[in-house]
């Protein structure tokens, strides 16, 4: 009637791990259980795929991202560019590279350092509680209250105009996204520290008078790690689209730095011109967030205690189940015998 | 196995097998289980977790996943029940065959009211049924399960019902098609043992309504001794012994029966002994057995055992008495199952011979007092009341003594071990661990040497213990708070392996990879690690299996002689409670109601609450279990909130409502102080007090159940 009364075949074997053949690492079962999802691992295949040729995709070709080639101004893919030129004549594949290594360094630090962020502030809140709580969550909500977009807006057009001097575009643009992008991670990770807070381990080490500061970092960070491995990948997503995003509507990365983002947006408005021009960065967000995406399933299905990922008895696997199948389809036939 | 399909069975099942696929391969879950179930008659099947009782029911309703493979065949009433679609099993399901789950919390939809639920049951079966007779047969059913005022309480939500009354409305449910079985998986587990008495009864009641066939799956001996009238017990996936009650109880033939029935302690019985352990693990069940599957546990094990799974094969006592071992035919009424598992002898403490008072204080505490504000009101918050969770406690523990607080849930053990674990000096009364009180914990040098003196062992295992963390991080935790060196820390974590009974090379694995009972042993060692004086148990055998509970009892019992420890424990069973403790408490509503020695206690208890406690703990005795009265309290432990002036009790309590109108009057208004029990001879002064003003006062017989005239109680 009630999922929760449903039998876990996983507690049907827990009681027999004691013999040592058949303790299969936690690693090795998440390992194994992500590989079985063949969507996932070729998502990490792209996405690697992806990250590769951005660093060395610009061997392949002589052209970089500000020579203009003035005898080809806005041509369509030829021998000599491989995917065409701008309207100013630059080389459209060494611009994409150029433009996938932005993202993907965008992705990937926002991503890292926003979920740290938020597994510490988590943590913290939740040990602590009471006051401290009541405070840090409030920062907190004041932050998502904020208008991430105007901050934006202004940091990187406006106002700011001492930071944009000292630093490139991208890496203002990351700073800026890491204030705002942490928070939901945060607010996920306290309740679910909160509700780790409540296990027994956790007061054995407070009663043992182990310091807070020590409970945090070797208890509550390791013990949602499977969580901040998703969040990290979900993370990254959306750093990905939302410099695609800002860049789009001309408020992120500025030129001469180029990222996916400022190639699709500066497109759009020569679609029937120039279609490579629109199509081609289009393409490969498409790959690096759909690739993304299609990780982040098979690592849920990995990291999910309960997911059924390990299949069916009926189905007949090769080896001993093969051989466990013929065993029990002769049992009625024995049955009639006597 | 060919068992002839005996004509009357309403539910037989034969050669029935399940296979489920996991991480490290097929697991044989269920290797061939038959039954038949008569009309009428209770069929209890006993077994560890993981010996696929549970698996076994969940066959036969049909609801186990999809992924898992079933073969054999189950019949009710003749008709082939397994291969049919879920939709086709919908029929059956809830009419012919009914379920009640374990834990009554989960098992109802909290968003519809408890009408509802019930007319849905009748609905999906009987659409032709008007609204007006749903309605008066769910106000009938209600009626029948002992829910006061039951045509008020059909408009309740779930939340507004107890644990016992949600199992009531589960068991209500389940029969409100009048079926032909009904299966009850663990159905008092998760229940408290007053609250357990009250839904056996019920469960009984609903037996006789219906003449349905009862298929009972439990793991407590006790629970299924009065009530049922043939025992299966099961051993990793397969039937090891089968029999009437009186056959399993009295007769046993299968060494792991006989273990099982060995390792439950007695609650009637003060002698002291050990307890029957029964060693290692159940098999795995990943590989097909090519002996015995408990050969490896079995202490009469011979090599014959290892040669083939031993049939399940006629014994000697009555017709259906069939156990699965080849040695049976030796092991008479007369075997002693002690004698057979070498149970090991009764520890001494060196501190036993000395007279109590003259042992030295480990822990005392005065007038402790938790009281939580009850607050109101959604942005300004007023106070409405007060729950006095712990309400005065006063007792103190001396060396080498295990001292064990019993009580319901709600009645403040827990509340109580929380104040002396988290003293502070700001608390309401007084905490002195190791000659030091609570009010100079001021600073963190005398708080780490009070901490140093008190650990604790948790209830579940596998929760207080970090699952990142080896055995050696684990144990090298407190070790390393105090500041010891990595060579010292290396040196004690072997002889606390020792210590405890494990395996000194296991320390670097983690927890998972441990037994119930294995991971309860560290959390033992990760306590003992600092050398304290006062070991406190917050129930440490209850999540554990009966075979493995009893290895860890010993244990403690060992240690407790071995190193001079204190004990202080929470439990609710009172078996274990007597097997383990020198003294007890029983508490009710925050308070002490009864104080003294386990025996003296036990043995005459002078309150009445103590006596309903005692009399509705089941005894692994079904003759016992047959002809004794017990006192069945009426509803459940009342809310702190509107606790009487007087004494607490008086609203639940047997004695007061038997008193005439004027004594009845002081219960209410003057609060029973603990008095000491009269000495029998005078001057030789007993250690027992209670709260009570009229102990020998009679009974009401509305709240006494015997067995051998079954009352049916009015709604």
């Amino acid at each position: 009637m009630t999922t929760s009364n449903a039998i876990d075949p996983a507690a049907v074997t827990e009681t027999h791990l004691q013999d040592g053949e058949v303790v299969i690492g936690k690693t090795t079962i998440i390992l194994r259980r992500f590989l079985r999802n063949k969507t996932a691992v070729a998502g990490l295949v792209i996405f690697l795929a992806l990250t590769v040729f951005s660093f060395v995709g610009g061997f392949f070709t002589t052209w970089d991202k500000s020579t203009i080639d003035p005898f080809n101004i806005g041509m369509p893919p030829s021998a000599e560019h491989l995917l065409g030129t701008s309207q100013a004549g630059i080389d459209l594949y060494a611009m994409v590279v150029e433009g996938t290594r932005i993202s993907i360094l965008i992705g990937l630090i926002v991503g890292l350092v926003s979920v740290l962020v938020a597994a510490v502030y988590g943590c913290t809140m939740a040990y602590f509680g009471g006051k401290v709580d009541k405070v840090m969550l409030f920062i907190l909500e004041a932050l998502i209250m904020m208008p991430a977009l105007l901050v934006v807006a202004v940091v990187t057009s406006g106002g700011g105009a001492n930071l944009r001097d000292q630093l490139p575009s991208w890496l203002l643009l990351i700073l800026v996204l890491l204030v705002f992008s942490w928070m939901g991670a945060a607010r996920l990770i306290r309740s679910l520290s909160m509700s780790l807070m409540q296990r027994d381990f956790i007061k054995a080490a407070q009663y043992m008078g182990v310091p807070a500061r020590r409970i945090v970092w070797r208890h509550l960070v390791p013990n949602i790690g499977s969580l901040l491995v998703l969040d990290i990948t979900r993370g990254v997503t959306g750093a990905i689209l939302a410099e695609v995003a800002f860049s789009f509507i001309g408020i992120g990365i500025k030129v001469p730095d180029v990222s996916l983002g400022v190639l699709i947006g500066g497109a759009t408005s020569q679609v029937q011109t120039f279609p490579w021009m629109f199509w081609v960065p289009l393409l490969v967000m498409f790959l690096l967030t759909g690739s993304l995406a299609m990780m982040n399933d098979g690592l849920r299905d990995a990291f999910d205690p309960t997911s059924s990922s390990f299949g069916k008895a009926r189905k007949a696997g090769p080896g001993k189940t093969q051989a466990r199948k013929t065993s029990t389809s002769t049992l009625p036939a024995k049955r009639r015998n006597p | 196995m060919s068992i002839e399909t005996p004509g009357s069975a309403v539910l037989s099942v034969r050669d029935l097998g399940v296979r489920f696929n996991s991480e490290n391969g097929v697991v044989n879950a269920v290797r061939g289980v038959n039954f038949d179930v008569m009309p009428g008659k209770t069929l209890g099947i006993v077994g560890e977790s993981g010996s696929g009782k549970s698996v076994t029911s969940m066959a036969v309703m049909g609801l186990l996943p999809t992924t898992a493979e079933i073969t054999g065949s189950v019949r009710l009433n003749g008709t082939e029940l397994l291969g049919l679609s879920d939709k086709a099993m919908c029929r059956y399901r809830g009419k012919d065959i009914a379920m009640v789950f374990q834990d009554p919390l989960s098992s109802l939809t909290p968003v519809y009211t408890v009408g509802t639920q019930i007319v849905e049951a009748l609905t999906i079966h009987n659409p032709t049924m008007s609204k007006l007779a749903k309605e008066a047969r769910a106000v009938e059913l209600l009626a029948m399960v002992g829910i006061p005022s039951p045509k008020d309480r059909l408009k309740a939500f779930p939340h507004e019902f107890s644990g016992g009354m949600r199992q009531r409305v589960m068991i209500a449910i389940a029969i409100a098609n009048n079926p032909r079985v009904l299966i009850a998986d663990e159905p008092t587990t998760a229940l408290d043992v007053t609250i357990q008495a009250q839904v056996l009864e019920v469960l009984q009641t609903a037996q006789q309504e219906t003449g349905a066939a009862v298929v009972m799956i439990t793991h407590d001996l006790g629970v299924v001794a009065g009530i049922a009238d043939d025992i299966m017990v099961m051993y990793a996936g397969k039937p090891v012994e089968t029999g009437t009650v009186e056959d399993i109880y009295y007769n046993p033939r299968m060494p792991y029966t006989m273990g099982l029935l060995g390792a439950v302690p007695r609650v009637d019985v003060g002698e002291k002994s050990s307890l029957v352990p029964i060693d290692g693990v159940p098999p795995n069940l990943l590989f097909e057995p090519t002996g015995c599957s408990f050969a490896p546990r079995c202490p009469l094990v011979t090599d014959a055992c290892l040669d083939g799974e031993p049939a399940l094969l006629k014994s000697p006592g009555s017709a259906a008495h069939h156990a699965a071992c080849i040695r049976s035919g030796e092991l008479g009424g007369d075997a002693d199952a002690r004698e057979i598992f070498h149970a090991p002898p009764v520890p001494v403490s060196r501190f036993d011979r000395i007279p109590r008072e003259e042992r030295k204080t480990v822990l005392q505490l005065t007038d402790v007092r938790k009281h939580f504000p009850l607050l109101k009101g959604a942005l300004i918050k007023r106070k409405v009341g007060t729950v006095k969770a712990v309400d005065g406690l006063s007792f103190d523990i001396r060396e080498g003594e295990c001292f064990s607080i019993v009580g319901e849930s709600g009645s403040g053990k827990t509340t109580t071990l929380l104040e002396i674990m988290e003293f502070h000096k700001d608390q309401d009364g007084e905490v002195v661990i190791g000659g030091i009180s609570n009010k100079q914990a001021a600073d963190a040098k005398t708080k780490s040497a009070m901490r140093k003196e008190l650990q604790m062992v948790f209830q579940d295992p596998t929760g207080a213990l970090d699952p990142r963390f080896t055995v050696y991080e684990v144990l090298a935790e407190p070790l390393e708070n105090l500041g010891m060196a990595r060579p010292e820390i290396r040196k004690r974590i072997m002889e606390l392996m020792r210590l405890v009974g494990l395996q000194p090379d296991h320390v670097n694995r983690f927890p998972n990879q441990f037994s119930g009972g294995q991971r309860q042993r560290i959390g033992i060692a990760r306590a003992l690690a600092v050398n304290p004086k006062l070991v406190v148990l917050d129930e440490p055998v209850s999540a554990l299996d009966v075979s493995v509970q009893a290895g860890v009892i010993n244990l403690l019992d060992k240690l407790r002689a071995e190193l001079g420890l204190s004990y202080l424990m929470v439990a609710h069973d009172l078996s274990v409670v007597r097997h383990i403790s020198n003294r007890v408490a029983v508490m009710y509503l925050g308070k002490i109601v009864e104080i003294g020695d386990v025996d003296s206690v036990f043995d005459r208890p002078r309150h009445p609450y103590t006596r309903s406690l005692l009399s509705a703990i089941p005894v692994p005795d079904p003759q016992v279990e047959r002809n004794r009265e017990r006192i069945i309290l009426q509803g459940d432990l009342p809310s702190p909130l509107d606790a009487p002036k007087g004494c607490n009790f008086a609203s639940r309590c047997p004695v007061f409502a038997a008193l005439p109108e004027a004594k009845q009057q002081k219960c209410l208004s003057t609060e029973p102080p603990l008095m000491p029990v009269p000495a029998s001879p005078p001057g030789n002064i007993a250690d027992q007090q209670f709260a009570c003003f009229f102990p020998d006062g009679e009974l009401d017989s509305e709240m006494v159940v015997s067995h051998e005239d079954p009352v049916v109680r009015a709604p």
